[in-house]
């Protein structure tokens, strides 16, 4: 078992940096999700982690040792790829069995592994079919019980359900991670679904244009996002982010939202607002934490869809725009007409204008 | 989209003209070589399509067995031309496709030898008539003249940019996944190649080989220049069956090219199902 530690890693393709400054441990036995949009430097992360890429600065140590110089063949890590990398001139039980014959195991050890593993994958039935004609769900499943099977001590996933379907992915979610919770691999997983990060990580580290912007729990990400991005990323639809001023009323600061009115801050931010120089602040709040109130704020609202059990209303007041999440049994709020909304005080958080930056009140 | 009619009656009579035009051809020759000599050499209103009274005649003839209408002694017969031709092509294609598959394979994986694509592609710049001379003084000078392996050296010298070419294409397309995949699960390098790489690139193998192969069978200026007798090819053959009594045997040369025909035609049909384009590998993209 294993713990990895990224530290200062950067990599750069000519003039271009995928990746800068990347510090993280991955504690060992954690499922670790590595999540932010496409071209952000997930895969180059990983492929430096596996040593299919040589870092331009920075290290990786496995338990502590620096595995840089070490072949990616002897890191002893399980990768399994987007596009599945299936040896299609193999059947499916050649393509099991193939890691185990590359490392000398022996023929009735392996043939008892590749039963176990088809047994564990669902693969039996198709074990002599020749793998060039599967379907992209059971191709997943192989490439992931190809890497699995040699028991890795790290398990690496770049993207691996983004090419099924959306039933057979949920299938996959919780059999990946009962996998884990049986072989308790530390596993990192790279995704760009949101849903998945959440669902399965026990950390995850947001990146974004080679940055790694914050690392925590999916709670902690989802109500603590570290600036304005995480905050937009995370949470379907993503954190509200209103330009606002701060005033002072009495002995306490409260934020003006020009033509929405005006929200309390938690005695919590208070010290950190009075903490800026200038009084602009952006102000953020979930969608789902907006109640229907008799005072509070007041925007126009736009549209309203109703996705099933959530119904999410989209609002907008001059140049700014929200949207609120609310249970489609409640009483919704009509179309083109203003509605009046309230945010509980401790759902407020602030960011600073300039740098993005959420502007810590209460840790953790 | 509505085509008019006179614009598919004229698609299809410029099919048909292309088809015509590429078949009449080898019809003819075919025709032709199952003809008696009387109608092989006949002229004008006596030509016809097929062969009124058809015959082995011309085959027979090459391999050495005249007959009462054609007696002209052959000083030698069609079989070692035929073997020289199958023994030189093969083994010229084998060098292309050895050493163009590394260099194809080392230049797309690794990036080495950065300038060796202009390099090989030089090497067809000019007419190979160009550089046959010093070719010949040279090989005379390394005693590969009129010798299997000097014929074979050449081959695989002249055709080594196609195989590398070709091959390497067919390795840009190959994902590194694939190959990353076996590596990352402790696979050394050449077993990566030789057991992953090299059979799932099977289809590009078997048709870069055919169409090199094609090139080098086909070949008559090399072989006329580096061979004198004994190595002869069917192309240096077919040229001398000629007599002075009865000018040009043109029955001889079609029974000749309709046998030269059939390697190619063979090899096509044995690798048929690998020539259909666009390798498939165990990726989808996107
Ligand atoms: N070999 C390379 N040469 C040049 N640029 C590269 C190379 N590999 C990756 N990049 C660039 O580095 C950036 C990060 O790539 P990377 O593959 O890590 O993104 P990603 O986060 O995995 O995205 P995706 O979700 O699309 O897979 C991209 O802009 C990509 O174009
Ligand atoms: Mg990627």
């Amino acid at each position: 078992m294993s713990e990895i530690a990224l530290e200062n890693l950067g990599k750069s393709f000519g003039d271009f940096t995928a990746l800068a400054d990347m510090n993280l441990t991955i504690a060992n036995g954690e499922f670790m999700a590595l999540l932010g949009p496409s071209g952000c430097g997930k895969s180059t992360t990983m492929n430096m982690i596996a040593g299919m890429l040589r870092p331009s600065s920075g290290t990786i140590k496995f338990n502590g040792l620096d595995v840089v110089d070490v072949p990616m063949a002897k890191r002893g890590v399980g990768f399994v790829f987007q596009n599945y990398a299936i040896f299609t001139h193999m059947s499916v039980r050649e393509n099991l069995a193939y890691g185990l014959r590359a490392q000398g195991v022996r023929a009735g050890e392996m043939t008892k592994r590749v039963q176990a593993f088809a047994e564990l994958l669902q693969l039996e039935p198709m074990l002599d079919r020749p793998a060039a004609g599967l379907s992209v769900n059971i191709l997943q499943r192989l490439a992931i019980g190809r890497s699995a099977i040699l028991e890795p001590a790290i398990f690496l996933l770049d993207e691996p359900l983004s090419n099924v379907d959306a039933a057979f992915r949920a299938v996959m979610r919780s059999e990946l991670k009962s996998l884990q919770g049986q072989f308790g691999q530390t596993m990192v997983y790279v995704t760009h679904d949101q849903l998945e990060a959440m669902t399965m990580a026990d950390r995850i580290a947001v990146m974004d244009h080679g940055k790694l912007l914050q690392v925590g729990t999916p709670l902690e990400i989802y109500n603590n996002p570290a600036d304005t991005f995480v905050a937009r990323f995370i949470g379907a639809p993503g954190m509200n982010i209103l330009n606002g001023r701060l005033t002072q009323q009495a002995d306490t600061v409260a934020v003006d939202l020009p033509g929405l009115g005006s929200v309390a801050l938690p005695p919590a931010l208070q010290a950190a607002a009075a903490r800026l120089t200038t009084p602009d602040v952006l102000v953020g709040f979930r969608p789902e934490q907006i109640n229907a109130a008799k005072a509070g704020l007041t925007m126009h609202v736009g549209f309203v869809e109703r996705i099933g059990a959530r119904t999410i209303v989209h609002m907008e007041q001059g140049a700014a725009s929200a949207k609120a999440v609310l249970l489609s049994e409640v009483e919704t709020p009509k179309a083109r007409k203003d509605w009046t909304f309230a945010v509980p005080d401790d759902a407020i958080r602030l960011l600073d204008p300039v740098t993005g930056q959420a502007l810590v009140g209460r840790p953790n | 989209m509505q085509r008019s009619i006179a614009f598919e009656a004229f698609r299809y009579a410029v099919i048909l003209g292309i088809v015509a035009i590429s078949l009449v051809p080898t019809l003819w020759m075919i025709s032709m070589a199952f003809k008696p000599i009387a109608e092989w050499s006949a002229a004008g209103a006596d030509l016809t399509w097929w062969p009124r009274n058809p015959t082995l005649d011309n085959f027979r003839f090459i391999f050495g067995q005249s007959s009462t209408e054609l007696i002209v002694a052959l000083e030698r017969t069609a079989g070692r031309p035929i073997f020289a031709s199958l023994l030189t092509a093969s083994v010229g294609t084998l060098i292309a496709m050895t050493a163009g598959t590394a260099a194809a394979y080392g230049l797309s994986r690794f990036g080495q030898g950065g300038n060796l694509p202009l390099a090989l592609i030089q090497l067809r710049l000019f007419p190979p008539m160009a550089v046959m001379i010093p070719v010949m003084i040279m090989w005379s000078f390394l005693g590969l003249i009129d010798n299997w392996f000097g014929l074979s050296l050449i081959y695989g010298i002249v055709t080594l940019p196609f195989a590398f070419w070709l091959m390497k294409t067919f390795f840009d397309d190959m994902p590194r996944e694939i190959e990353d995949a076996a590596l990352v699960e402790g696979c050394t390098r050449w077993r990566v190649f030789l057991r992953i790489t090299l059979p799932m690139m099977r289809p590009a193998l078997a048709s870069s080989a055919l169409f090199v192969f094609i090139l080098n069978w086909s070949d008559y200026l090399i072989a006329l220049l580096l061979t004198t007798r004994d190595w002869a090819t069917i192309p240096v053959y077919m040229a001398s069956l000629s007599s002075s009594m009865t000018g040009q045997l043109y029955g001889a040369k079609a029974a000749l090219g309709v046998i030269a025909a059939v390697p190619p035609i063979i090899m096509g049909i044995a690798i048929q199902k690998h020539l259909v384009r666009g390798l498939t590998f165990g990726a989808l993209k996107e």
